[in-house]
Protein backbone atom coordinates (compact mmCIF):
# COMPACT_ATOMS: atom_id res chain seq x y z
CA UNK A 1 0.00 0.00 0.00
CA UNK A 2 1.35 3.51 -0.80
CA UNK A 3 1.43 6.52 1.44
CA UNK A 4 -1.87 7.69 -0.11
CA UNK A 5 -4.01 4.67 1.07
CA UNK A 6 -3.00 4.30 4.34
CA UNK A 7 -2.57 7.94 6.08
CA UNK A 8 -5.57 9.43 7.05
CA UNK A 9 -6.82 12.22 5.13
CA UNK A 10 -8.85 14.96 5.97
CA UNK A 11 -12.11 13.18 4.72
CA UNK A 12 -11.71 10.31 6.88
CA UNK A 13 -11.04 12.51 10.20
CA UNK A 14 -14.56 14.38 9.54
CA UNK A 15 -16.10 11.36 9.09
CA UNK A 16 -14.94 9.48 12.28
CA UNK A 17 -16.26 13.00 13.88
CA UNK A 18 -19.76 12.38 12.26
CA UNK A 19 -19.83 8.85 13.33
CA UNK A 20 -18.81 9.56 16.30
CA UNK A 21 -21.31 11.67 17.20
CA UNK A 22 -24.38 9.39 15.83
CA UNK A 23 -22.80 6.94 18.54
CA UNK A 24 -22.71 9.38 20.83
CA UNK A 25 -26.22 10.66 20.76
CA UNK A 26 -27.21 7.46 20.63
CA UNK A 27 -25.64 6.32 23.83
CA UNK A 28 -26.31 9.37 25.86
CA UNK A 29 -30.43 8.58 24.61
CA UNK A 30 -30.30 4.78 25.70
CA UNK A 31 -28.29 5.84 29.08
CA UNK A 32 -31.10 8.39 30.74
CA UNK A 33 -32.58 4.86 31.39
CA UNK A 34 -29.29 3.60 33.15
CA UNK A 35 -30.84 5.64 36.15
CA UNK A 36 -33.09 3.26 37.01
CA UNK A 37 -31.52 0.61 38.71
CA UNK A 38 -32.97 -2.34 36.75
CA UNK A 39 -31.64 -0.53 33.22
CA UNK A 40 -28.28 -0.35 34.58
CA UNK A 41 -26.84 -3.57 33.58
CA UNK A 42 -29.37 -3.87 30.68
CA UNK A 43 -27.30 -1.27 29.18
CA UNK A 44 -24.59 -2.96 28.50
CA UNK A 45 -26.91 -5.01 25.83
CA UNK A 46 -29.38 -2.25 24.71
CA UNK A 47 -26.13 0.36 24.17
CA UNK A 48 -23.91 -2.36 22.02
CA UNK A 49 -27.13 -3.58 19.58
CA UNK A 50 -28.30 0.18 19.37
CA UNK A 51 -25.32 1.30 18.36
CA UNK A 52 -24.70 -1.23 15.63
CA UNK A 53 -26.45 0.83 13.44
CA UNK A 54 -24.48 3.64 13.21
CA UNK A 55 -21.14 1.59 13.59
CA UNK A 56 -21.78 -0.83 10.74
CA UNK A 57 -22.75 2.08 8.50
CA UNK A 58 -19.22 3.77 9.75
CA UNK A 59 -17.23 0.61 9.06
CA UNK A 60 -18.84 1.36 5.04
CA UNK A 61 -16.51 4.44 5.31
CA UNK A 62 -13.50 2.91 6.75
CA UNK A 63 -10.91 1.59 4.44
CA UNK A 64 -7.90 2.74 6.56
CA UNK A 65 -6.30 2.17 9.82
CA UNK A 66 -6.70 4.08 12.54
CA UNK A 67 -10.03 5.26 12.47
CA UNK A 68 -11.87 2.88 14.61
CA UNK A 69 -9.00 3.41 17.18
CA UNK A 70 -9.64 7.56 16.68
CA UNK A 71 -13.57 6.66 17.82
CA UNK A 72 -12.55 4.59 20.63
CA UNK A 73 -10.72 6.70 22.30
CA UNK A 74 -13.03 9.96 21.23
CA UNK A 75 -15.65 8.15 23.13
CA UNK A 76 -13.17 7.43 26.12
CA UNK A 77 -12.71 11.27 26.38
CA UNK A 78 -15.98 11.86 26.46
CA UNK A 79 -17.14 9.59 28.66
CA UNK A 80 -13.95 11.76 31.17
CA UNK A 81 -15.72 14.62 30.35
CA UNK A 82 -19.67 12.91 31.31
CA UNK A 83 -18.35 12.27 34.36
CA UNK A 84 -17.59 8.48 34.31
CA UNK A 85 -14.14 8.39 35.55
CA UNK A 86 -10.67 7.39 34.01
CA UNK A 87 -11.50 3.46 33.47
CA UNK A 88 -13.50 3.82 30.24
CA UNK A 89 -10.42 5.25 28.57
CA UNK A 90 -8.46 2.43 29.46
CA UNK A 91 -10.95 -0.09 28.24
CA UNK A 92 -11.65 2.10 24.86
CA UNK A 93 -7.79 1.83 24.46
CA UNK A 94 -7.80 -1.64 24.77
CA UNK A 95 -11.00 -2.60 22.85
CA UNK A 96 -9.95 -0.05 19.98
CA UNK A 97 -6.47 -1.45 19.44
CA UNK A 98 -8.55 -5.58 18.96
CA UNK A 99 -11.07 -4.02 17.14
CA UNK A 100 -8.14 -2.56 15.24
CA UNK A 101 -6.43 -5.84 14.50
CA UNK A 102 -10.03 -7.50 13.82
CA UNK A 103 -10.60 -5.67 10.85
CA UNK A 104 -7.10 -5.38 9.44
CA UNK A 105 -6.84 -9.60 9.09
CA UNK A 106 -9.89 -8.82 7.45
CA UNK A 107 -8.03 -6.19 5.11
CA UNK A 108 -10.84 -3.56 6.38
CA UNK A 109 -13.04 -5.51 3.46
CA UNK A 110 -14.71 -9.06 4.87
CA UNK A 111 -18.19 -8.10 5.97
CA UNK A 112 -17.46 -11.43 8.96
CA UNK A 113 -14.93 -9.58 10.09
CA UNK A 114 -16.88 -5.92 10.53
CA UNK A 115 -19.39 -7.71 12.60
CA UNK A 116 -16.78 -9.19 14.61
CA UNK A 117 -14.70 -5.96 14.94
CA UNK A 118 -17.86 -4.25 16.04
CA UNK A 119 -18.19 -6.80 19.20
CA UNK A 120 -14.61 -6.29 20.29
CA UNK A 121 -15.41 -2.71 20.16
CA UNK A 122 -18.44 -2.74 22.53
CA UNK A 123 -16.30 -4.14 24.77
CA UNK A 124 -15.29 -0.50 25.93
CA UNK A 125 -18.59 -0.27 27.50
CA UNK A 126 -17.37 -2.32 30.06
CA UNK A 127 -15.19 0.36 32.04
CA UNK A 128 -18.37 2.45 32.60
CA UNK A 129 -19.20 -0.27 35.03
CA UNK A 130 -15.69 -0.96 36.39
CA UNK A 131 -15.76 1.03 39.15
CA UNK A 132 -18.83 -0.47 40.34
CA UNK A 133 -16.45 -3.58 41.23
CA UNK A 134 -13.10 -1.97 41.98
CA UNK A 135 -14.12 1.02 43.91
CA UNK A 136 -17.10 0.31 45.01
CA UNK A 137 -17.59 2.55 48.21
CA UNK A 138 -16.21 5.38 46.07
CA UNK A 139 -18.62 4.80 43.45
CA UNK A 140 -21.56 5.24 45.93
CA UNK A 141 -20.59 8.14 47.71
CA UNK A 142 -20.93 9.84 44.60
CA UNK A 143 -24.31 8.71 44.35
CA UNK A 144 -25.10 9.39 47.82
CA UNK A 145 -27.82 11.88 46.74
CA UNK A 146 -29.85 9.45 44.75
CA UNK A 147 -31.23 7.30 48.38
CA UNK A 148 -30.45 4.38 50.33
CA UNK A 149 -32.91 2.81 48.06
CA UNK A 150 -31.41 3.50 45.20
CA UNK A 151 -28.31 1.80 46.02
CA UNK A 152 -29.79 -1.54 47.62
CA UNK A 153 -31.05 -1.81 44.42
CA UNK A 154 -28.15 -1.40 42.71
CA UNK A 155 -25.72 -3.12 44.75
CA UNK A 156 -28.16 -5.85 44.61
CA UNK A 157 -28.06 -5.91 41.03
CA UNK A 158 -24.54 -5.84 40.90
CA UNK A 159 -22.93 -8.67 42.92
CA UNK A 160 -19.49 -9.86 41.89
CA UNK A 161 -20.12 -12.47 39.97
CA UNK A 162 -21.77 -10.14 37.49
CA UNK A 163 -18.46 -8.44 36.04
CA UNK A 164 -17.86 -11.37 33.61
CA UNK A 165 -21.27 -11.33 32.86
CA UNK A 166 -21.42 -7.78 31.73
CA UNK A 167 -17.76 -8.24 29.97
CA UNK A 168 -19.50 -11.29 27.77
CA UNK A 169 -22.93 -9.58 27.00
CA UNK A 170 -21.08 -6.44 25.64
CA UNK A 171 -19.44 -8.76 23.36
CA UNK A 172 -22.27 -10.98 22.11
CA UNK A 173 -24.57 -7.73 22.11
CA UNK A 174 -22.43 -6.29 20.44
CA UNK A 175 -22.33 -9.51 17.62
CA UNK A 176 -25.72 -9.27 17.75
CA UNK A 177 -25.79 -5.46 17.55
CA UNK A 178 -23.68 -5.60 14.34
CA UNK A 179 -25.84 -7.78 12.59
CA UNK A 180 -28.85 -5.56 12.85
CA UNK A 181 -26.79 -3.00 11.71
CA UNK A 182 -25.70 -5.00 8.46
CA UNK A 183 -29.61 -6.01 8.09
CA UNK A 184 -30.12 -2.24 8.52
CA UNK A 185 -27.81 -1.34 5.83
CA UNK A 186 -28.92 -3.34 3.21
CA UNK A 187 -32.63 -2.63 3.72
CA UNK A 188 -32.33 1.56 4.00
CA UNK A 189 -28.88 2.66 3.85
CA UNK A 190 -27.70 1.15 0.12
CA UNK A 191 -31.17 2.48 -1.19
CA UNK A 192 -30.57 5.65 0.39
CA UNK A 193 -27.36 5.72 -1.44
CA UNK A 194 -25.19 6.21 1.71
CA UNK A 195 -23.76 3.09 2.52
CA UNK B 1 -21.84 43.60 14.10
CA UNK B 2 -20.96 46.73 12.68
CA UNK B 3 -22.59 47.15 9.27
CA UNK B 4 -19.48 48.67 7.84
CA UNK B 5 -17.31 45.94 9.39
CA UNK B 6 -16.50 43.32 7.03
CA UNK B 7 -16.36 39.74 8.86
CA UNK B 8 -12.78 39.29 8.51
CA UNK B 9 -12.01 42.71 9.42
CA UNK B 10 -9.85 42.99 13.00
CA UNK B 11 -12.87 45.11 14.80
CA UNK B 12 -14.89 42.74 13.66
CA UNK B 13 -13.35 40.10 15.08
CA UNK B 14 -13.03 41.82 18.22
CA UNK B 15 -16.03 42.13 18.71
CA UNK B 16 -17.15 38.36 18.32
CA UNK B 17 -14.77 37.50 20.50
CA UNK B 18 -15.81 35.83 23.22
CA UNK B 19 -14.85 36.42 26.98
CA UNK B 20 -13.16 33.55 27.70
CA UNK B 21 -10.35 31.82 25.72
CA UNK B 22 -11.54 28.30 24.36
CA UNK B 23 -8.57 26.72 25.86
CA UNK B 24 -9.72 28.14 29.63
CA UNK B 25 -12.92 26.83 28.45
CA UNK B 26 -11.59 23.59 27.98
CA UNK B 27 -9.63 23.46 31.35
CA UNK B 28 -12.72 24.39 33.05
CA UNK B 29 -15.02 21.58 31.78
CA UNK B 30 -12.52 19.26 32.48
CA UNK B 31 -12.26 20.39 36.10
CA UNK B 32 -15.79 20.59 36.51
CA UNK B 33 -16.09 17.03 34.75
CA UNK B 34 -13.71 15.86 37.07
CA UNK B 35 -14.66 17.25 40.90
CA UNK B 36 -18.33 18.35 40.59
CA UNK B 37 -19.91 15.64 38.80
CA UNK B 38 -17.04 12.72 38.89
CA UNK B 39 -16.76 13.58 43.00
CA UNK B 40 -12.99 13.46 42.92
CA UNK B 41 -11.83 14.65 46.22
CA UNK B 42 -14.84 13.35 48.34
CA UNK B 43 -15.99 15.37 50.92
CA UNK B 44 -13.55 17.41 51.75
CA UNK B 45 -13.54 19.49 48.40
CA UNK B 46 -17.61 20.17 49.81
CA UNK B 47 -16.71 23.92 49.67
CA UNK B 48 -14.36 24.21 46.81
CA UNK B 49 -17.02 22.60 44.70
CA UNK B 50 -19.53 25.11 45.45
CA UNK B 51 -17.54 27.51 43.94
CA UNK B 52 -16.72 25.95 40.94
CA UNK B 53 -20.66 24.81 40.20
CA UNK B 54 -21.70 28.75 40.40
CA UNK B 55 -19.15 29.13 37.41
CA UNK B 56 -20.97 28.27 34.93
CA UNK B 57 -23.60 30.47 35.53
CA UNK B 58 -21.69 33.08 35.74
CA UNK B 59 -20.10 32.79 32.82
CA UNK B 60 -23.84 32.07 30.89
CA UNK B 61 -24.31 35.85 32.22
CA UNK B 62 -21.35 37.42 31.69
CA UNK B 63 -21.80 35.87 27.37
CA UNK B 64 -25.29 37.47 27.59
CA UNK B 65 -27.19 33.86 27.13
CA UNK B 66 -30.61 34.71 29.29
CA UNK B 67 -32.21 31.45 27.96
CA UNK B 68 -29.67 29.22 28.37
CA UNK B 69 -28.70 30.69 32.11
CA UNK B 70 -32.67 30.49 33.43
CA UNK B 71 -32.82 27.05 31.75
CA UNK B 72 -30.07 26.02 34.02
CA UNK B 73 -31.40 27.64 36.85
CA UNK B 74 -34.88 25.96 36.62
CA UNK B 75 -33.87 22.76 36.20
CA UNK B 76 -31.35 22.75 39.56
CA UNK B 77 -34.20 24.64 41.07
CA UNK B 78 -36.25 21.58 40.53
CA UNK B 79 -33.99 19.50 41.43
CA UNK B 80 -33.51 21.14 44.63
CA UNK B 81 -37.56 21.76 44.95
CA UNK B 82 -38.08 17.61 44.70
CA UNK B 83 -34.99 17.21 47.44
CA UNK B 84 -37.30 19.36 49.68
CA UNK B 85 -40.24 17.84 49.06
CA UNK B 86 -38.97 14.43 49.29
CA UNK B 87 -39.57 13.78 53.17
CA UNK B 88 -43.43 14.98 52.92
CA UNK B 89 -44.39 12.34 49.71
CA UNK B 90 -45.43 8.99 49.80
CA UNK B 91 -42.70 6.51 50.56
CA UNK B 92 -42.77 5.38 46.38
CA UNK B 93 -43.45 9.10 45.02
CA UNK B 94 -40.68 9.88 47.56
CA UNK B 95 -38.08 7.68 46.01
CA UNK B 96 -38.84 8.77 42.47
CA UNK B 97 -38.45 12.30 43.44
CA UNK B 98 -35.26 11.79 45.61
CA UNK B 99 -34.04 9.84 42.68
CA UNK B 100 -34.66 12.38 40.13
CA UNK B 101 -33.38 15.42 42.72
CA UNK B 102 -30.03 13.44 42.86
CA UNK B 103 -29.94 13.41 38.96
CA UNK B 104 -30.64 16.82 38.29
CA UNK B 105 -28.42 18.49 41.34
CA UNK B 106 -25.43 16.29 40.03
CA UNK B 107 -25.96 16.75 36.47
CA UNK B 108 -27.32 20.46 35.66
CA UNK B 109 -23.57 22.10 36.68
CA UNK B 110 -21.82 19.76 34.12
CA UNK B 111 -24.81 20.29 31.24
CA UNK B 112 -25.04 23.60 32.03
CA UNK B 113 -20.75 24.40 31.71
CA UNK B 114 -21.61 22.27 28.34
CA UNK B 115 -23.62 24.38 26.87
CA UNK B 116 -21.38 27.80 27.89
CA UNK B 117 -18.84 25.61 26.15
CA UNK B 118 -20.99 24.76 22.75
CA UNK B 119 -22.77 27.97 22.18
CA UNK B 120 -20.08 30.73 23.21
CA UNK B 121 -17.42 28.63 21.18
CA UNK B 122 -16.92 29.55 17.77
CA UNK B 123 -15.52 25.95 15.53
CA UNK B 124 -13.06 28.35 14.29
CA UNK B 125 -12.19 29.17 17.69
CA UNK B 126 -12.23 25.50 18.84
CA UNK B 127 -9.79 24.41 15.82
CA UNK B 128 -7.39 27.63 16.45
CA UNK B 129 -7.36 26.96 20.31
CA UNK B 130 -6.28 23.22 19.79
CA UNK B 131 -3.25 24.27 17.57
CA UNK B 132 -1.83 26.34 19.98
CA UNK B 133 -1.99 23.07 22.30
CA UNK B 134 -0.62 21.20 19.48
CA UNK B 135 -2.95 18.68 19.37
CA UNK B 136 -2.67 16.73 16.79
CA UNK B 137 -5.45 16.59 13.74
CA UNK B 138 -6.55 13.44 14.11
CA UNK B 139 -7.82 14.45 17.67
CA UNK B 140 -8.95 18.06 16.60
CA UNK B 141 -10.98 17.46 14.00
CA UNK B 142 -13.24 14.72 14.75
CA UNK B 143 -14.40 16.47 18.06
CA UNK B 144 -14.97 19.69 16.01
CA UNK B 145 -17.42 18.19 13.94
CA UNK B 146 -18.87 16.21 17.09
CA UNK B 147 -19.54 19.48 18.69
CA UNK B 148 -20.64 21.01 15.56
CA UNK B 149 -23.03 18.31 15.07
CA UNK B 150 -24.70 17.51 18.03
CA UNK B 151 -27.00 20.45 18.17
CA UNK B 152 -28.04 19.76 14.46
CA UNK B 153 -28.50 16.30 15.55
CA UNK B 154 -30.89 16.83 18.61
CA UNK B 155 -32.90 19.24 16.09
CA UNK B 156 -33.42 16.37 13.38
CA UNK B 157 -34.29 13.90 16.04
CA UNK B 158 -36.68 16.14 17.52
CA UNK B 159 -38.44 17.10 13.77
CA UNK B 160 -38.31 13.30 12.95
CA UNK B 161 -39.98 11.94 16.00
CA UNK B 162 -42.73 15.00 15.33
CA UNK B 163 -43.07 13.42 12.35
CA UNK B 164 -43.50 10.07 13.00
CA UNK B 165 -45.72 10.25 16.30
CA UNK B 166 -48.18 12.11 13.27
CA UNK B 167 -48.09 8.94 11.66
CA UNK B 168 -48.49 7.38 14.90
CA UNK B 169 -45.17 5.72 15.54
CA UNK B 170 -43.88 6.95 19.04
CA UNK B 171 -42.56 5.92 22.41
CA UNK B 172 -44.69 3.75 24.40
CA UNK B 173 -46.97 2.42 21.54
CA UNK B 174 -45.30 -1.27 22.79
CA UNK B 175 -43.86 -1.10 19.05
CA UNK B 176 -39.85 -0.71 20.32
CA UNK B 177 -39.09 -2.25 16.86
CA UNK B 178 -40.97 -0.11 14.74
CA UNK B 179 -39.49 3.10 16.32
CA UNK B 180 -35.91 1.99 16.13
CA UNK B 181 -36.38 1.48 12.33
CA UNK B 182 -38.37 4.80 11.63
CA UNK B 183 -36.68 7.05 14.25
CA UNK B 184 -33.14 5.88 14.24
CA UNK B 185 -32.68 5.52 10.30
CA UNK B 186 -34.26 9.00 8.96
CA UNK B 187 -32.24 10.75 11.75
CA UNK B 188 -29.04 9.13 10.79
CA UNK B 189 -29.37 9.30 6.96
CA UNK B 190 -30.25 13.13 7.66
CA UNK B 191 -27.29 13.23 10.18
CA UNK B 192 -24.87 11.87 7.72
CA UNK B 193 -26.08 13.49 4.95
CA UNK B 194 -25.72 16.99 6.66
CA UNK B 195 -22.38 15.84 8.19
CA UNK B 196 -21.37 15.38 4.48
CA UNK B 197 -22.17 18.80 3.39
CA UNK B 198 -20.24 19.80 6.20
CA UNK B 199 -17.59 18.10 5.35
CA UNK B 200 -17.19 19.08 1.76
CA UNK B 201 -17.76 22.67 2.71
CA UNK B 202 -14.90 22.15 5.47
CA UNK B 203 -12.80 20.34 3.42
CA UNK B 204 -12.98 23.30 0.78
CA UNK B 205 -11.76 25.90 3.38
CA UNK B 206 -8.40 23.58 3.91
CA UNK B 207 -9.63 22.02 6.76
CA UNK B 208 -6.70 18.30 6.65
CA UNK B 209 -5.03 19.78 4.39
CA UNK B 210 -1.08 19.55 4.24
CA UNK B 211 -0.38 22.97 4.44
CA UNK B 212 -0.52 25.07 8.03
CA UNK B 213 -3.78 26.69 8.17
CA UNK B 214 -4.38 30.45 9.67
CA UNK B 215 -7.40 31.67 11.12
CA UNK B 216 -8.79 35.44 11.19
CA UNK B 217 -10.52 34.12 14.94
CA UNK B 218 -8.14 36.56 17.74
CA UNK B 219 -7.79 34.23 20.66
CA UNK B 220 -5.16 34.28 23.29
CA UNK B 221 -5.24 34.30 27.33
CA UNK B 222 -6.42 37.63 28.98
CA UNK B 223 -6.81 38.41 32.54
CA UNK B 224 -9.78 36.77 33.29
CA UNK B 225 -8.02 33.24 31.30
CA UNK B 226 -5.44 33.20 33.56
CA UNK B 227 -7.30 33.99 37.13
CA UNK B 228 -9.77 31.17 36.25
CA UNK B 229 -6.63 29.16 35.20
CA UNK B 230 -5.14 29.76 38.25
CA UNK B 231 -8.71 28.87 40.25
CA UNK B 232 -8.71 25.67 37.61
CA UNK B 233 -4.71 25.03 39.15
CA UNK B 234 -5.61 25.81 42.43
CA UNK B 235 -8.47 23.26 42.66
CA UNK B 236 -5.94 20.58 41.65
CA UNK B 237 -3.40 21.75 44.18
CA UNK B 238 -5.61 21.37 46.70
CA UNK B 239 -6.89 18.26 45.64
CA UNK B 240 -3.34 16.54 45.82
CA UNK B 241 -2.50 18.08 49.03
CA UNK B 242 -5.22 16.45 50.31
CA UNK B 243 -3.73 13.09 48.73
CA UNK B 244 -0.70 13.53 50.52
CA UNK B 245 -3.05 14.16 54.03
CA UNK B 246 -2.73 17.59 54.13
CA UNK B 247 -5.96 19.74 55.86
CA UNK B 248 -6.63 22.23 54.41
CA UNK B 249 -8.95 24.61 56.28
CA UNK B 250 -11.29 26.06 53.95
Amino acid sequence: MNQNETKLGGRDLINVGIYTAIYFAILMAVAMLGMIPIFLPLLSVLVPILGGVPFMLFLTKVKKPGMVFIMAMIMGIMMLLTGMGPWPLLTCAAAGVLAELCLKSGNYRSAKKSVLAYGLFSLWIFGNYLPLFTDYEGYFAQRESYGQAYIDAVSKLMPLWMAPVLLAACFVCGILGGMLGRALLKKHFEKAGIA
Amino acid sequence: MNAQNAYSSKAAQDERRSFLDPRTKLALTATLALFVLGGLGGERMEPVKTVLSALPFLLLLVEREWKRFFRGCLMLGIGYGLLVLMPHLPRALGFFALMCGGILTRFVVTVVMGEYLVASTSVSEFISGMEKLRMPAAVTIPLSVMFRLFPTIGAEWKSIRRAMGMRGISMGGGRAGEMLEYQLVPMMTSSVRIGEELSASALTRGLGGPVKRTNICRIGFRAQDWILLGLCLAVFALWILGLFGWEVGV
